[in-house]
């Protein structure tokens, strides 16, 4: 292996991927290298839930014969990647970090682990999440997932194995899925980059369901290069996912060269500028504009009066097809379920449909008017959190008035809900750091099916950054 | 809509047959009226003539 060992857990994914076509790497050396940072790092950090070495090490060996024997290889040839344990793997567990399913053992493999592996992915083990994906759970029933950067903050959810794994180096990339955020909020608190695609461009098959009309996996990787390189290997129709679209896949990394000239950037004004934004945050992320548009950007601040409610919203509409699949087990197994996971659901459970009926209403609205800037704009820039990841013990305890409730659950997601409420794709690329050395980050919002202006945009604003090569603390 | 309270809370919740602790109750009360209360002003908004239907991108299945 040509590269340092301490180095290939930082290569990423593209770079790995080519050592190993190149034959300068190995992909059980590669693998070994993983797996041994999981066993030094992990039982801190609490990234996995399930580590398969043995799997993951007879799959490099495979990975490696067919090397040595001049096969043809996948893009993901040799690359180790973990997935959160809210997809179905074939013969492994699968708990969606939950006691109600700890020893839940799917019969077959979720439709983007099948592809992620058909791609030449090593699957490294399955990754903590807050319960059911919901986010807000108190006690984690497979060990608190810490952020590398400051072990006392808050990793972000849902997918908060998703980043602390790719930004610890304990694997190359990492599938996540948002449904308002969850791919994104860890992304950004992690100090990775996290893309949500175009609601319906990558099949829900295998994972366990939160919102019908919202739930996207989505890759959470070292590079937007490598989230490219991801969404690749998994994007496309699924027959086995009704919703999934047909809509040609087009070659996302090939797009990536354009750079941003000419492209027009709506700075959303209540998300950048609004009140409830951090100072830091704002800084940062109008700094990230300002840098757009000295590549040659045209950007300009925009109004979209419904963002501040996005949260609200979504809550009441999300949680409550949450809800809907939860009924059952909430009826007869209460207490299994985490205190915060089951006071959400029997929140959830009791909207009424006067309220509930409103909230689709408006979300068509919100829609609507996200599509109308689109008309104007190519992309939409704003913060993905309105703050660095907090302590821990801020983001845990219990609810004592429903004023706390709004500055703990409406407000965050009122920066990420509006990509997930409006079926867009969007990205978390970081943009910064506090000066306390927590990550900052920067999100853009595309059109539908247009993942490759997205991709294009933040891969150009990432290339004149040096953020994504630092490294957590907590990853030496 | 008036500010619900925790028996009322109980109530809902027991006609739904969901267990629920005393503790629960408490928490779910706060939770429903901040809910109620953030949504409050999406009755200002123009709703009567929008159709509830969520973002559908691609209608054509095949």
């Amino acid at each position: 292996m040509t590269a340092d060992r301490a180095d290939v857990a930082f290569l990423g994914v593209r770079r790995l991927a080519a050592l190993v076509r190149e034959r300068k790497a190995s992909p059980v050396e590669i693998t070994r290298v993983f797996l041994e940072r999981i066993e030094r790092l992990d039982s801190r950090l609490r990234a996995y839930i399930t580590v398969l070495p043995d799997a993951a090490l007879a799959a490099a060996s495979r990975a490696e014969t067919a090397v040595m024997r001049g096969e043809t290889l996948g893009p993901l040839h040799g690359v180790p990647y973990a997935v959160k344990d809210q997809f179905d793997t074939a013969g492994v567990r699968t708990t969606s970090g939950s006691r109600i399913l700890e020893h839940h053992v799917p019969a077959e493999d979720a439709t983007t682990i099948s592809r992620l592996n058909a791609a030449g992915g090593i699957l490294l083990g399955k990754l903590n999440l807050t319960e059911f994906a919901l986010g807000g759970t108190q006690q984690f029933p497979f060990g608190q997932p810490r952020n590398p950067w400051n072990l006392d903050h808050d990793p972000g959810g849902s997918s908060s194995g998703s980043g602390i794994a790719v930004a610890a180096g304990l694997c190359a990339a990492s599938l996540g899925e948002d449904t308002g955020g969850s791919v994104r909020s860890p992304a950004s608190f992690c100090g990775v980059v996290g893309l949500r695609p175009t609601w319906s461009r990558v099949s829900r098959h295998g994972s366990f369901p939160l919102s019908w009309s919202m739930d996207t996996p989505g890759p959470l990787a070292r590079t937007v290069e490598d989230a490219a390189c991801l969404l690749q290997a998994i994007a496309g129709y699924d027959a086995r996912d009704p919703l999934s679209s047909r809509v040609p896949v087009p070659d996302y990394t090939r797009a990536l060269a354009g750079g941003v000239r000419g492209l027009r950037i709506g700075i959303i004004r209540e998300l950048t500028v609004g009140p409830e934004t951090d100072g830091e945050v704002r800084e940062a992320v109008v700094e990230a504009a300002r840098r757009l548009a000295q590549l040659g950007a045209v950007t300009e601040e925009i109004s979209l009066r419904l963002v501040p409610l996005a949260g609200a919203i979504f809550m009441a509409l999300a949680d409550s097809d949450g809800a809907g699949v939860h009924y059952g087990w909430l009826r007869t197994r209460a207490a299994d379920y985490d205190q915060g996971t089951r006071r959400r659901l029997l929140t959830a459970s009791l909207i009424p449909a006067a309220i509930q009926q409103r909230a689709a209403r408006a979300r068509a609205l919100l829609r609507a008017e996200m599509l109308d800037a689109f008309a104007r704009h190519d992309l939409l820039l704003c913060p993905t959190a309105h703050q660095a990841a907090p302590p821990i013990a801020v983001a845990r305890g219990v609810i004592t008035s429903r004023h706390e409730v709004a500055g703990r659950f409406f407000t965050r997601r009122s920066y990420v809900t509006p990509a997930a409420l409006a079926g867009l794709p969007a990205i978390a690329v970081p943009c910064g750091f506090t000066r306390s050395g927590m990550p900052l980050s920067l999100q853009l919002i595309a059109r539908h099916f247009d993942e490759a202006t997205l991709l294009r945009a933040a891969h150009a604003y990432e290339q004149q950054c040096e953020w994504w090569t630092r490294r957590p603390p907590e990853a030496s | 809509m008036r500010e619900l309270t925790a028996e009322q809370v109980g109530a809902l919740a027991a006609a739904l047959d969901l267990p629920v602790t005393p503790e629960d109750v408490t928490e779910v009360t706060h939770r429903l009226n901040a809910l109620i209360e953030a949504l409050a002003p999406l009755a200002e908004l123009p709703l009567e003539r929008v159709e509830p239907v969520p973002g559908f991108v691609d209608p054509s299945p095949s």
